[in-house]
């Protein structure tokens, strides 16, 4: 392995971010159009190989800890990559990775490219420090800088919708963040720790029920799964999401969608085991159920491109939390189901996502009504939206049908077969919008106006198809995902395994 | 882990060959029946006017208007308290929190 790659995966996008503007001023010195774009490329693809080279330690069982300082946990900080982190940091540099080549093409109007591209390079480094830290106040710190950085991205253009949702993205999200922090406030001042591990280890006497759990645990955990589902944006706390979604540059919509659901996820995963460990199960499946619902319903009467993926996003989260809700009843099927579903959907999202962009680069639309006709024009862009289209809404032999699958048989599995009937009733509910979306965007009749509308760049083109062979591989050879998702699953269940190799025994 | 409920590549395979077998039957459908249509018949109008391309295009609010039907209440109560006034979005985090706080004292104790 790397020498120092766990600190090396955060630093590098770190330090790529604050020589961006360096960079920026010596491409218009040099006449470099370009160089922004290939700095940041580079910065990603460095970060994915690090992130890879972990990988193969960490599937081989073992827990990689990187002491920051020399200081051994818990007095120190320290990063800590078990099987669920990395599956995590792998999906973020994969997908940071594709959304910033895309970036390249989709941004080649804008004129403050190395602003941009500064600022992604400090979300994706927030995202890879939330999954990596083994620090419940560094998570914190991290998501700020995750955080901070998407309010200036969605409010990047600079419209009035864009600074509305920049706004709002803000204020709801800080309530989210404020709400963790008193969280972590509160943990410290009960425990004496910020170290997950040792957290644990200290609240393990309440999890198996020696103990009755003290009051300001209890407010603790209330404002720790509150602020996460402010974040992962399930209902009725996912009113923050359609508009951000809808205002920002597509590039960052992919980014949120793909990258920026992985670590809202990691952190349900996490939640049912450390470092509090008590039974969330019932919030879980209750919001699952509630936002896969809502957000379908939600999605199916929007006229907007953007904003009806952004519906489907917080629906598609539902299933993922629904799943590990499952889990904590006993359901590994759920569990995993839930995880897979997390790959799955970030992947596809994503590129549907870059579908949308791709057709409001070349159009100037992104109103359903505007549109129509488009497939003959696009044809690469209407095959990877097609794809991307069946694969969310379940259908086989694509990836989103394995991962859902999963998650029904998770529901029966878990004695609870009305919500496998609910989850394919919303699966049905999904594919006749995206029916409607493609249909109002690629079939039938086109406007004079779009008669002379061109493909998409290659350089977008170039993710979009990456991402489509990856929903039908992993349709047709789904033993690469649960190879995955399988180590994960065990990993965010092992609370005892994470505490003893991390801190070395309860 | 799913190979014993199922096979994506077996599965895979059948779907094509239901999806050829469709295509083949639609051609040889058509070689028997081949549609002859009139003049009017191409055309499309709507009450004898004929319409621009982007008239024909289908209004994707009234898309599935009978889905809207079947979940009215949803319609009618749920989506219309997506104002987008920020106050009340924040007044929504604070009724979920309260919720939450209350299932996890239910569940704990």
């Amino acid at each position: 392995m790397i020498p120092h790659a766990p600190i090396l995966a955060i630093v590098l996008p770190l330090f790529a971010a604050f020589l961006m503007p360096l960079v920026g001023l010596l491409s218009k010195r040099y006449n470099a159009a370009k160089a922004c774009d290939w700095f940041a490329i580079a910065a990603m693809i460095g970060t994915l190989l690090l992130v890879a080279d972990m990988a193969p330690s960490v599937w081989g069982g073992h827990i990689l800890i990187y002491k920051l300082g020399g200081w051994s946990p818990p007095w120190g900080i320290n990063l800590a990559i078990d099987g669920l982190s990395i599956q995590m940091a792998l999906m973020i540099a994969a997908l940071g990775t594709l959304v910033i080549i895309y970036s390249a093409g989709y941004m080649q109007r804008d004129t403050r490219k190395d602003l941009f591209y500064a600022l992604t390079l400090l979300a994706i480094t927030g995202m890879m420090g939330i999954v990596l830290t083994g620090d419940i106040f560094n998570f914190y710190v991290f998501l700020e800088i995750m955080s901070v950085s998407s309010y200036a991205l969605i409010a990047f253009r600079r419209d009035s919708n864009a600074i509305e949702a920049g706004i709002k993205y803000l204020f709801i999200g800080s309530l989210g963040t404020s709400l963790i922090l008193l969280s972590v406030a509160m943990l410290y001042s009960f425990v004496g720790s910020l170290n997950i591990a040792d957290l644990g280890a200290k609240l393990a006497t309440y999890r198996d029920g020696a103990q009755p759990v003290p009051a300001i645990l209890i407010a603790s955990l209330a404002l720790f799964v509150t602020g996460v589902m402010i974040k992962v944006a399930m209902v009725p706390f996912h009113t923050w999401l359609a508009d951000a979604f809808t205002a920002a540059p597509t590039a960052i919509s992919a980014l949120l969608a793909g990258p920026g659901a992985v670590v809202g996820i990691y952190w349900v995963a996490r939640l049912p085991y450390l470092p509090f460990g008590l039974p969330v199960g019932i919030i879980l499946i209750s919001l699952g159920l509630l936002s896969m619902v809502v957000g379908v319903l939600m999605a199916l009467t929007q006229r907007d491109f953007k904003r009806m993926l952004a519906y489907h996003v917080i629906s598609q989260k539902g299933y993922m939390v629904l799943g590990i809700g499952l889990g904590t009843l006993g359901s590994v099927l759920g569990a995993q189901g839930g995880l897979f579903h997390l790959l799955n959907h970030s992947t596809y999202k994503c590129m549907l996502f870059m579908c949308a962009g791709a057709v409001l680069f070349r159009t100037g639309s992104q109103k359903f009504d505007e549109l129509g006709g488009l497939g003959k024009n696009m044809p690469v862009t209407a095959l990877t939206f097609l794809i991307g289209a069946l694969a969310i809404s379940g259908i086989p032999p694509l990836n989103g049908f394995v991962s859902k699958y999963t998650i029904y048989l998770g529901g029966i599995e878990a004695g609870l077969p009305i919500v496998t009937a609910i989850a394919v009733l919303v699966s049905a509910l999904t594919f006749a919008s995206f029916f409607k979306a493609f249909s109002s965007v690629f079939l039938g009749q086109r406007s004079e106006r779009l008669r002379e509308t061109q493909e998409a760049p290659k350089l977008m083109l170039f993710p979009m198809l990456m991402m489509a062979v990856i929903c039908v591989a992993i349709g047709l050879l789904p033993a690469l995902g649960f190879n995955i998702v399988g180590p994960a699953q065990s990993a965010a269940e092992n609370s005892a395994g994470y505490i003893s190799q991390v801190i070395g025994g309860i | 882990m799913v190979g014993w409920i199922w096979d994506p590549i077996v599965a895979t395979a059948a779907i094509l060959l239901g999806l050829l077998t469709a295509y083949g039957l639609l051609r040889i459908g058509h070689k028997i029946a081949k549609p002859r249509p009139t003049v009017e018949k191409m055309k499309t109008y709507a009450c004898g006017e004929e319409l621009k391309p982007e008239e024909t295009h289908s209004d994707s609010e009234q898309f599935f208007s009978p889905i809207r039907r079947i979940f009215r209440p949803f319609y009618r109560y749920i989506q219309p308290v997506h104002t987008g006034v920020l106050s009340t979005y924040l007044l929504w985090a604070v009724v979920g929190f309260i919720i939450i706080l209350a299932i996890i004292l239910l569940t704990v104790r």
